[in-house]
């Protein structure tokens, strides 16, 4: 691959990882959706050193992920603002339609229902930080997401969330 | 002008034979002191499960009252517990939450637990094997013989969970559990369990306020998930309470239909049909032990939390997950999901829970004049019932020499008198 191309793949692959974190931030799920291929699947995991074993905490298909969409009204969700910083690393071209990255990713937390809202509400602080590995399928004209593994760091998250990094 | 509670707040709610406590049971810091000493120094409790030691030398770390302990499985097999506090400076010896002794470290060998800081050096079994230059700076004074480290009663069993206490003369483990492991025994004990899973979270909430979630189920109307799958289902209401000596409680079966949880139709091309030895298909059964620990049986996963109180108004929980030990690859992969869709950080019910005791938290505000917070309702100790709840407080209560109703001006209890008001609660007292 040309440096050119190289470049082009970077950008390309970059936009849409920055495009999916910005419509999580704005809960824009459809849209996020839209960026996914048919056969998307998503997982969060972590190692526990308490355990000395990995884990998958999520694990769904698109299906899934449309499902655990759709149902967020009807659960108590913790209503804070999440901002995802997301800065890509390592991009790999497969094929030409196959490609996949690594993105350091920390997602910064600001309280707004959570808590005493009258004290804490507008206050932030960091909620975790891993990394996204994401693998893409050239369809068209667009690289949409097959598949992406968050991998935490964090496994302290407090209350935790029905939202997902 | 002071503004004082409504009367409703400071008076009993409704007839005066309402069981209540008093909320500063759950914001004042010497009642949390109280507690650490009187309940939490001497109690059995659920530190790690067999599998996360399950080979010789391994090892992992815990906090029980403040105090560090470690839990190692010596070279005969044999799993022991210890101050995990070197007993020539105080420094604590091993840092990590979970490991091998094999591996050596900067400062030692391998198969010893060696302090960071002066290299002292001691087996599995907590002897001391090595002080470095013991006769240059203590000639005839001081034997390897005369150390070793603190060791604490230890026991491995019901379902495979390492047990701990802290107190050098604890009640036998088994007269402690008083008969409640019964109902879960037969799914526990047939086979060996595995853990899977293992999160944990700090959460601003006294930590008898995240056991009482465990021990009610009348919150289950904050839960979407439980509303659909249980509450709205046949069985559901006949669910019952069975309370054991020493504060702990049973609740019985039901069938949950998972599929009535939209998102199971969705991810889910076959009914969930795995499940625990013994247990019917996809049923649920639940064991609160006093202080602070529960086992929740449901389908194809076993929970297990685990509460250490940091102080009255922050309590670490541990969460578990376990299968069983003999899973497939593909068994396996599905307890993680049935558990974690549930039970995560990232499921549909526990952050859901974590939500709820924090604000119990933000509503009863320390040196505030206690709330009357009712522990009421009586449906013949069916699944509504707070009787969990009551009979929890009448074991604190027996603990703590405290009343929970009146835990600063009346005096301290027998067990009797408080057995009597469990049997026949005084007007308005939690039984």
């Amino acid at each position: 691959m040309s440096a050119r191309a190289a470049a082009e793949l970077r950008a390309e692959l970059t936009d849409v990882v920055a495009r999916s974190a910005f419509l999580l931030d704005e809960h824009r799920f459809g849209e996020w959706v839209d960026l996914t291929a048919a056969d998307f699947r998503y997982r969060i995991q972590a190692y526990s050193p308490d355990i000395r074993r990995e884990m998958t905490w999520l694990d769904h298909d698109r299906a899934g992920m449309v499902a655990l969409i759709e149902l967020l009204p009807k659960h108590h969700v913790d209503g804070a603002d999440l901002l995802r910083q997301v800065s890509v690393g390592h991009v790999l071209s497969e094929s030409p339609t196959e490609a996949s990255s690594v993105s350091s990713l920390s997602i910064f937390y600001t309280a707004r229902d959570i808590g005493d809202a009258h004290v804490d509400g507008g206050s932030s602080r960091l909620f975790l930080v891993g990394r996204y590995h994401d693998r893409f399928r050239r369809e068209g004209e667009h690289w949409r997401l097959s598949e992406r593994t968050v991998r935490l760091q964090t496994r302290q998250l407090g209350v935790g969330s029905h939202l997902f990094p | 002008m002071t503004i004082q509670p409504s009367r409703e707040w400071r008076q009993r709610l409704g007839s005066s034979a309402l069981p209540f406590v008093d909320s500063r049971i759950y914001t004042e810091r010497d009642i949390f002191e109280d507690e650490l000493r009187q309940i939490w120094q001497k109690s059995w409790l659920l530190v790690a499960h067999e599998s996360e030691l399950s080979e010789p030398l391994d090892f992992r770390t815990t906090t029980i009252a403040r105090e560090p302990v470690a839990v190692v499985r010596g070279e005969d097999g044999v799993v022991r517990a210890f101050l995990n506090v070197c007993p020539h400076r105080g420094a604590l010896l091993l840092r990590e939450p979970a490991g091998n002794l094999r591996q050596s470290n900067p400062s030692g060998s391998p198969k010893r637990i060696t302090c960071m800081f002066h290299a002292w050096q001691f087996d599995s079994k907590g002897q001391c094997l090595s002080i470095p230059r013991r006769n240059a700076g203590y000639q005839d004074r001081l034997q390897c013989t005369d150390v070793s480290l603190n060791e604490l009663h230890c026991e491995v069993g019901y379902g495979g969970f390492v047990w701990v206490h802290l107190d050098a003369n604890p009640v036998p483990l088994h007269e402690a559990m008083g008969g409640a492991f019964g109902a879960l025994g037969p799914h526990l004990e047939a086979e060996p369990l595995e853990v899977f899973h293992h999160h944990k979270a700090i959460v601003r909430t006294n930590y008898k306020l995240w056991h009482e979630t465990n021990s009610e189920f009348y919150h289950d109307y904050m839960h979407h998930f439980n509303r659909v799958t249980s509450m709205q289902q046949a069985g559901y209401h006949d669910r019952r309470y069975e309370a054991f000596p020493g504060g702990h409680a049973t609740v019985s079966s039901m069938e949950v239909k998972y599929t009535a949880y939209e998102h199971d139709r969705v991810n889910l091309a076959e009914e969930r049909d795995l499940s625990f030895p013994l247990l019917e298909r996809n049923g649920w059964k639940l064991l609160d032990l006093f202080p602070g620990i529960t086992l929740n049986l449901r389908g194809s996963a076993l929970r297990v939390d685990t509460a250490t109180p940091l102080s009255e108004d922050r309590v670490l929980i541990e969460f578990r997950g376990l299968g069983l030990k003999r899973d497939s690859a593909a068994e396996r992969e599905r307890r993680v999901r049935d558990h974690n869709t549930i039970w995560g950080p990232f499921g549909r019910n526990l952050p859901e829970d974590l939500l709820g005791v924090t604000n119990q938290t933000l509503g009863m505000r320390p040196g505030s004049e206690g709330l009357h917070v009712l522990q009421a309702r009586r449906e013949d100790s069916r699944i509504h019932d707070e009787v969990g709840l009551r009979h929890y407080y009448a074991e604190w209560s027996r603990r703590l020499g405290r009343s929970a109703s009146d835990p600063y001006t009346e005096k301290a209890r027998s067990l009797s008198a408080v057995g009597e008001e469990l049997a026949t609660p005084r007007a308005g007292a939690a039984e």
